[in-house]
């Protein structure tokens, strides 16, 4: 009897292609790091101008211009230590929205229940940065609240600059930055960031040339992953394929389905393609390039000959 | 991982506080000499006024205008710079989960740096004039703490109260600029005291800069009802303004 492994049981995997990690386990026994129980969101959008005193004292006799949006929707789940999470879904189904409200940046409406353990960072495009400061002094920043001490991040910064490519701007005000050398910045902090959930929140890691690129990858992949609880939220199907171990579709703010990267990416290209069906009358097959291949595939030789 | 986030929290207050008032001064031409050219040359405009335009017969009267110059700078800034805070700093806010009440602590912590560049430059003209140093000067770093705490306070209340109605920020800056009046910093305290004592009692600032002065300047014991008065007011400000912070300030993200 092997005492020292945990009680897992090993399923039996399926055949997995070239390049896909491996991620079929029970994950029953890992403890519960995001519990997400009863989660409704409305948000009341005003039409015009900021809160004020005015809008409070007129708002009292009539219920004007506020608009009622439901964001999210009865979302109850539970998110595992080590897990990687991915989020499909359409623009505006209420992804962002559920990250924030895990962060903590938003509450849930009354009866909603949030619970996490563990520190979190969310990452999103042009993340936490405040354009006036130089590098040096967003990167300072951001690790100390994180929690790390000058003397950690001291150790640490080169590399982060480094990794970043950008030595030569490092007192530079991040507002002079291109689009570029913010995502690298930011790319580059959050890889070395000491968090242990962290929210993606469709955060390209991957910009600037092939070497970064590549360079991204593979942290992403090696580093980065390695005993971190991932929500990650993309439109990328192929890296969702790649690195998740479960995917949620949303629509309309609520589950839509969820389960492994198999079973829910064709339900989400379903439901995309329902939405582009009066413009583009295709076959039903919505395997996408596949079929378009085989149908090809078949034309070609009738063509040749 | 708590615990590690206790161990670096002064660190990162500190750090937070030293990087925020780069921020303000760094950028802009003769930086941190601002910080002081700009009080001075108010010293110098009032001062030319009050002495011979309209006479004051308030003596030391260059120290006594500083003085209270300083020390309301201290709490319009601290305060202004507070009521913004977290619209300003939102992208760290809906980034990193972090206890925020930590910014307001930097920001004042800031602005408070700029006060001691100050208080600094005061003492230079206090021992120019040779007045002497005596034990009620003791009572000065009570009087900047209470200051400090009033700032804090004020700043947390105000910036909960402008998540949800923004006219507040327009209305604090006639409430400062009333206060600035209120305040004897430019007349003597008994035009404020003999008849409208009661402004005393809604304006904390009237007896802290008072009380700056009686003991620090004149080396005479504060006024006593007002010192511990102006130490409660302040108290009750921060508890009643980190109170409703923990209540209502979550919409924070939402609404700015």
């Amino acid at each position: 009897m092997d005492t020292k492994k945990p009680k897992q049981a090993s399923q039996t995997k399926p055949s997995i292609p070239e390049g896909q990690v491996s991620r079929v386990q029970d994950w029953s026994d890992k403890e519960v790091v995001i519990r997400l129980k009863d989660i409704n969101k409305t948000f009341f959008i005003r039409e015009k101008g900021a809160d004020s005193l005015r809008d409070k004292v007129f708002g009292l006799f009539s219920s004007n211009g506020k608009k009622e949006i439901k964001a999210v929707e009865d979302f109850n789940l539970e998110v595992r230590k080590g897990e990687f999470l991915g989020i499909i879904g359409r623009n505006g189904c209420g992804k962002s929205t559920l990250l924030k409200i895990i962060m903590g940046a938003i509450r849930p409406d009354k009866g909603g229940e949030v619970t996490t353990y563990g520190r979190m960072m969310r990452l999103s495009l042009g993340m936490g940065f405040d354009a006036k400061l130089t590098a040096r002094e967003n990167v300072y920043i951001n690790a100390s609240i994180l929690g790390l001490t000058i003397k950690e991040v001291d150790e640490k910064f080169d590399e982060i600059i480094e990794f970043a490519e950008l030595q030569n701007f490092i007192d530079t005000p991040v507002k002079f930055y291109s689009r570029g050398m913010k995502s690298r910045l930011g790319f580059a902090t959050a890889v070395h960031a000491d968090a242990d959930i962290f929210l993606m929140d469709e955060f390209f890691g991957g910009v600037g040339d092939v070497n970064f690129k590549k360079k991204s990858e593979d942290i992403f992949a090696k580093s980065f992953i390695e005993g971190r609880t991932i929500i990650h939220v993309s439109h990328n199907m192929g890296s969702i394929r790649q690195h998740c171990d479960r995917v949620v579709l949303m629509e309309k703010g609520t589950i839509h389905k969820i389960g492994t990267p198999d079973e829910v990416i064709p339900v989400y290209k379903d439901l995309m393609g329902q939405k582009n069906a009066k413009s583009k009358k295709r076959g039903k097959n919505q395997q996408g390039k596949k079929s378009k291949g085989q149908e090809s595939a078949r034309k070609k030789p009738a063509n040749k000959k | 991982m708590l615990a590690k986030l206790e161990n670096n929290r002064i660190e990162r207050i500190w750090l937070l506080a030293k990087i925020d008032f780069k921020k303000r001064y760094y950028d802009h031409g003769l930086g941190i000499l601002w910080a002081l050219i700009n009080p001075l040359f108010k010293l110098a405009v009032y001062y030319f006024v009050f002495t011979h335009i309209m006479t004051s017969r308030v003596p030391s009267f260059a120290l006594y205008l500083f003085s209270g110059l300083i020390t309301w700078l201290f709490f319009a800034q601290g305060t202004k710079k507070g009521i913004n805070l977290l619209k300003n700093k939102k992208y760290l806010i809906e980034s990193i989960q972090f206890e925020q009440l930590d910014l307001f602590v930097a920001a004042t912590l800031s602005v408070f740096y700029a006060f001691l560049f100050k208080l600094a430059a005061y003492f230079v003209i206090h021992f120019a004039y040779l007045i002497p140093i005596q034990p009620y000067m003791l009572y000065m770093p009570i009087l900047i703490l209470n200051t400090f705490v009033l700032v804090l306070g004020v700043s947390i209340l105000l910036a909960t109260i402008n998540i949800y109605i923004r006219d507040i920020e327009h209305a604090w800056d006639m409430v400062t600029l009333a206060g600035f009046w209120l305040t004897p910093i430019i007349y003597p305290k008994e035009a404020l005291l003999e008849k409208f004592y009661i402004l005393a009692y809604i304006n904390p600032m009237a007896g802290i800069v008072i009380n700056f002065r009686e003991t620090v300047l004149y080396g005479r014991p504060p006024l006593y009802e007002l010192f511990f008065y102006d130490i409660a007011y302040a108290i009750v400000v921060l508890v009643v303004g980190v109170f409703l912070y923990k209540k209502y300030a979550h919409k924070a993200v939402e609404k700015l």
